[in-house]
C-alpha cells in the first residue's frame, strides 16, 4: 500500500513533466536552487562548527524552528497547489486510515520538500562536530525533528480540510491569507533593523523556542553539548509528546475525512432580484458589464489580482519614511499599470463558460467594452485617489496633473492594449473555484514573457504623456502638467477605442479558437 | 453607391429550408479523426434524436454545427443559413445546449438566464418576462436565487436549457439534455421540447438512452467513428426492431461473455 503510494506519488510528478516541457524546466531550475540552498546549509554548518557550542544551539534552535514552522503553513496557503494525492481522491478506495496514515507519511517525507529537509536537518549533525556525546545525538534529534515537520503538515492540512468544507470559507481564506504573506516583505523590512539591534537577544529567544514544539527535538543536542542533559531529556519528552499528540490529530481528522461526503453543499444565502443586471443598460455591453461585476465580487480570482495593491501602499509608505519619497510620490501611476494588464486574464478567467458569449453569436466589441467598464468603475477611482491623496501629503500639490496624466495615460493604453491581448493570448490561470494563488500548469516563462510584452507595449504606446508629465515635474511646470493630463486622457481615450475594436474583431475572428484552446487548458 | 450589393443580403430563412444540413462536415484533432464526410439533413419541424456510442463525434459535430468549433472542411446551413459565413444570423436563430462546458457558475439561475438573453440583444422586460416563465417552466422559481454553482447536476442541465431557450430560436441542439435530470423534470422536459416542435420549432438532442430517443424522436440518426451510420425517421430506422437492438447491430462491437469468473459471487 505504502508503495503503491509512493509510486502514484512519483507517476503523478513524472507524467506532469511530460504534459509540459515548461514544467519540467522550471522543476529543474527549482531542484538546482534546492540543491544550492543545501550546499550552502551544509557549508554554513561546516563553519559553525569551529564556533561556540552556544551558537550552534541558537542558529540550529532557531532555523529548525523556522522550518517546522514552514512545514505548518506551507499546505494551509498552497491549498489545492498540491493534490496528488488528496485524502478528497483516495476515499472511494478501501484503505484503513491507519494504513492510509502511514502511506501520505511516508509520500510526504521522500517527496522533494522532504528528502531536502532530511538532509537539511541530518547536515546540523556537522555542526557538532567537536562535541562527541552532541554529534550521537544530533541524528535522532534531527529525524525526530523532520518527522515532526511531515507529520505536522499532513495534521494541520487534514485538519483544516475538515473544516474548510463550505465554499465561501474556502474563497475568503484563500485571499485573507495571503495578505500577511504579502505585508511579509515590509515587516522583515521594518523588523530586520530593530533584529540586528536586539542579536543580543536571539539566545532569549532560543531558549523560548527550543521549549516550544517547534524547536525542542532541534534543541537536544545543543543541551547535551552545552553540559544540561536534564534539559536534553525534557525536550525529548516535549518533541515525543508533540509528535504523538500530532499523530492522533491527524488520524482523527483522517477518520473523518474519509467518512464525509465529497462536498457538503455550501448552501449560500439566496439572493433576491438582479443585482448589477439591473444596474447597467440592458445591451448587451451593459450585460457583459454586470456579469464581470458580479465576478469582482464574488469571484476570488477577480479581487485576488489585486492584493498587491495595499501592499504597494505600505511598502512606498515604508520607503518615503526611511528615504526617498519618489516612490509615495508615483503610486497613481504605479496602480494605473497594474490596473493597466488586469484585463489580460479575463477571457482565460472565464473558461469554458466563454462558450456562451460564443454560442449567443455577441459582438466582440461589446465583450470587450463591458469587462473594460467594470474594470474601469474599480480602477478610475483608485487611480484619482492614489495620486492626489500623496501628493496632497507630500505637499505637491503642483504635480498632481503631471501624474495624474500618466496615470490616465498608462490605464486607458492598458485597457485597450489588453482588449486585444486577452483575445489573443490564454493566460494560464487557476480554474474556478481553485485558490487564486494556485500556480496553474505551464504558467510559467511564457506566460510571464506574455505580460511583460503587454507592458511594454503599453509603456512604448504612453511615451508621449510619459515624457509630458515627466518634463512637467523635471521643470516643475504647471502648464505642461496640464498639457500632460489633456494628452494622457485624450490619446489614452482613441487607444482604447482602437483595442476594444480590434480586440472585438479578433475575438469575433477567433472565437471558436480561443474555446478550444480554453477546452485544452481545462483538460477536458 | 453600390446599391446592387447590400451589406447585409440575408434572405428571409424560408420554411422550406432544413433546420439544420451538414454536408461533407470533417473535424481531426492532430491523427485522430473526430468526424469524417458526415452529410446530415434534419427537417424543418422535426423532433431529431442524434445517438451514438461514447467518442462517436456527436459532441463534436454539433459543436460544429452551433459555431463553437471550427470545421476542417464541409458546410452547416442552418435555416438556410451558413453557420460560419454569417455567424451572427445564424446563432440567432439557434439555442444551444453544450455538453462538457461551463457556466457562469457564479450568477444565480435568474442571472444566468437573464445574461443570455441579453447577449442577445433582447430588451430588458421580454428577458423578465421569459425568464420567469422558463423558471416555472423548469420548476427552478425556489433556485432562482441560488448561484448556479450550487446547484445539483440536475439542476444545472436545467438552467442551461432555460439560458438556451430565452431568445425563442426556431432551432434547439441540446446534448445529453436529460443527463443526471430527474425523472419528472424529465418529462417536464419532454413535455416542453414536444410542445416546442408542435409550435414549429425544430430539436435535435443527442443521448445515450435509446428508449427516450425511441419514444420522443420523429426522426433519428445514428453515429459511429464520426460517420453517419443510419439517418430517417425513428422507424424507418430501427426497422421492425426496437432502437436499441438496432443501434449495437449497426456499431457493433457488443460483448457476449458475462465477465471474467471471479465477478461471480456464487
Amino acid at each position: 500500500m505504502v508503495a503503491h503510494l509512493l509510486r502514484l506519488r512519483y507517476r503523478l510528478l513524472l507524467n506532469g513533466f511530460k504534459r509540459s516541457t515548461w514544467a519540467l524546466v522550471s522543476a529543474v531550475i527549482g531542484l538546482a536552487y534546492g540543491l544550492l540552498v543545501l550546499v550552502g546549509l551544509i557549508v554554513g554548518m561546516i563553519a559553525l562548527s569551529f564556533s561556540e557550542s552556544e551558537l550552534v544551539w541558537v542558529v540550529s534552535v532557531l532555523g529548525g524552528g523556522v522550518a517546522v514552522l514552514g512545514w505548518v503553513i506551507a499546505p494551509i496557503l498552497l491549498r489545492g497547489y498540491d493534490q496528488s494525492l488528496s485524502v478528497a481522491k483516495l476515499r472511494v478506495f478501501p484503505i484503513a486510515p491507519q494504513r492510509l496514515l502511514v502511506g501520505l507519511f511516508v509520500a510526504g517525507l521522500l517527496g522533494v520538500p522532504g528528502i531536502v529537509t532530511v538532509i537539511a536537518g541530518l547536515s546540523t549533525t556537522i555542526g557538532w562536530i567537536g562535541e562527541p556525546v552532541a554529534l550521537v545525538a544530533a541524528p535522532f534529534a534531527a529525524l525526530l525533528a523532520v518527522l515532526t515537520c511531515v507529520v505536522a503538515s499532513r495534521a494541520f492540512e487534514s485538519v483544516g480540510a475538515s473544516l474548510a468544507a463550505g465554499r465561501r470559507y474556502r474563497e475568503i481564506m484563500s485571499v485573507a491569507v495571503f495578505v500577511p504573506v504579502l505585508l511579509l516583505g515590509p515587516i522583515i523590512g521594518l523588523g530586520l533593523p530593530a533584529l540586528s539591534n536586539a542579536s543580543a537577544d536571539l539566545p532569549a529567544i532560543a531558549r523560548i523556542v527550543s521549549w516550544s514544539p517547534l524547536g525542542a527535538a532541534w534543541s537536544i543536542p545543543g543541551d547535551l553539548a552545552l553540559g544540561r542533559p536534564l534539559e536534553a531529556l525534557a525536550k525529548t519528552g516535549i518533541a515525543l509528546a508533540t509528535l504523538a499528540l500530532l499523530v492522533l490529530a491527524w488520524r482523527r481528522s483522517l477518520t473523518t475525512l474519509l467518512a464525509t461526503p465529497p462536498r457538503s453543499a455550501a448552501g449560500g444565502g439566496r439572493r433576491k432580484g438582479l443585482g448589477p443586471f439591473s444596474w447597467y443598460p440592458a445591451t448587451p455591453t451593459g450585460a457583459v458589464a454586470a456579469r464581470t461585476t458580479v465576478y469582482w465580487l464574488r469571484d476570488p480570482r477577480y479581487g485576488g489580482s489585486l492584493v498587491t495593491l495595499p501592499v504597494l501602499v505600505v511598502i512606498a509608505v515604508f520607503v518615503s519614511i526611511t528615504g526617498s519619497d519618489w516612490f509615495l510620490a508615483a503610486l497613481g501611476p504605479v496602480f494605473a499599470a497594474t490596473f493597466a494588464i488586469t484585463l489580460c486574464a479575463e477571457v482565460a478567467y472565464d473558461g469554458t463558460a466563454f462558450a456562451s458569449h460564443l454560442s449567443t453569436g455577441v459582438s466582440g466589441a461589446a465583450d470587450r467594452a463591458g469587462r473594460v467598464i467594470t474594470l474601469a468603475i474599480i480602477a478610475v477611482p483608485l487611480v484619482l485617489v492614489s495620486t492626489i491623496v500623496p501628493l496632497l501629503v507630500l505637499d505637491r500639490a503642483e504635480q498632481i496633473p503631471a501624474l495624474l496624466g500618466i496615470g490616465f495615460g498608462l490605464l486607458l493604453t492598458g485597457f485597450g492594449v489588453s482588449s486585444i491581448a486577452s483575445a489573443r493570448f490564454l493566460m494560464p490561470v487557476p480554474a474556478a473555484g481553485e485558490s487564486p494563488f494556485k500556480t496553474p500548469p505551464g504558467s510559467t516563462f511564457s506566460a510571464q514573457l506574455g505580460m511583460y510584452a503587454a507592458w511594454l507595449i503599453i509603456f512604448v504606446l504612453a511615451i508621449p504623456e510619459l515624457a509630458l508629465g515627466i518634463a512637467a515635474i523635471v521643470t516643475g511646470s504647471v502648464v505642461l502638467g496640464v498639457i500632460a493630463l489633456v494628452v494622457g486622457i485624450a490619446l489614452g481615450t482613441v487607444l482604447m477605442i482602437v483595442g476594444i475594436r480590434r480586440g472585438g474583431a479578433l475575438l469575433e475572428r477567433r472565437g471558436p479558437e480561443l474555446l478550444a484552446s480554453l477546452t485544452r487548458a481545462r483538460g477536458a | 453607391m453600390t446599391e446592387a450589393d447590400p451589406v447585409i443580403p440575408v434572405p428571409p430563412p424560408t420554411t422550406s429550408a432544413p433546420a439544420l444540413r451538414i454536408a461533407g462536415l470533417r473535424k481531426s484533432f492532430g491523427d485522430k479523426i473526430a468526424v469524417e464526410n458526415l452529410d446530415l439533413t434534419v427537417p424543418s419541424g422535426s423532433f431529431y434524436g442524434l445517438v451514438g456510442p461514447n467518442g462517436a463525434g456527436k459532441t463534436t459535430t454539433l459543436s460544429m454545427a452551433t459555431g463553437l468549433l471550427r470545421p476542417d472542411a464541409g458546410t452547416i446551413e442552418i435555416l438556410g443559413t451558413d453557420v460560419w459565413r454569417d455567424t451572427v444570423t445564424a446563432k440567432s436563430l439557434v439555442g444551444v445546449l453544450s455538453d462538457g462546458v461551463a457556466l457562469f457558475d457564479r450568477l444565480t439561475g435568474e442571472q444566468l438566464v437573464t445574461y443570455h438573453g441579453l447577449l442577445h440583444g433582447m430588451d430588458r422586460e421580454t428577458v423578465a418576462q421569459r425568464t420567469a416563465d422558463l423558471l416555472e417552466l423548469l420548476d427552478l422559481q425556489e433556485a432562482g436565487g441560488i448561484l448556479v454553482v450550487d446547484y445539483s447536476a440536475g439542476m444545472t442541465k436545467k438552467i442551461a436549457l432555460a439560458s438556451a431557450l430565452v431568445h425563442a430560436p426556431r432551432l434547439l441542439v441540446l446534448d445529453e439534455p436529460f443527463e443526471s435530470v430527474d425523472p419528472v423534470s424529465a418529462a417536464n422536459i419532454r413535455d416542453l421540447l414536444a410542445g416546442y416542435v408542435r409550435g414549429g420549432g425544430t430539436v435535435i438532442v443527442s443521448s445515450h438512452s435509446m428508449d427516450l430517443v425511441q419514444r420522443m424522436c420523429d426522426h433519428v440518426a445514428v453515429i459511429g467513428s464520426g460517420r453517419l451510420l443510419a439517418a430517417g425517421t425513428t422507424d424507418e430506422v430501427r426497422a421492425g426492431s426496437t432502437l436499441e437492438d438496432r443501434f449495437v447491430e449497426l456499431v457493433g462491437g457488443r460483448h457476449t461473455t458475462e465477465g471474467p469468473a471471479w465477478l461471480h459471487t456464487s
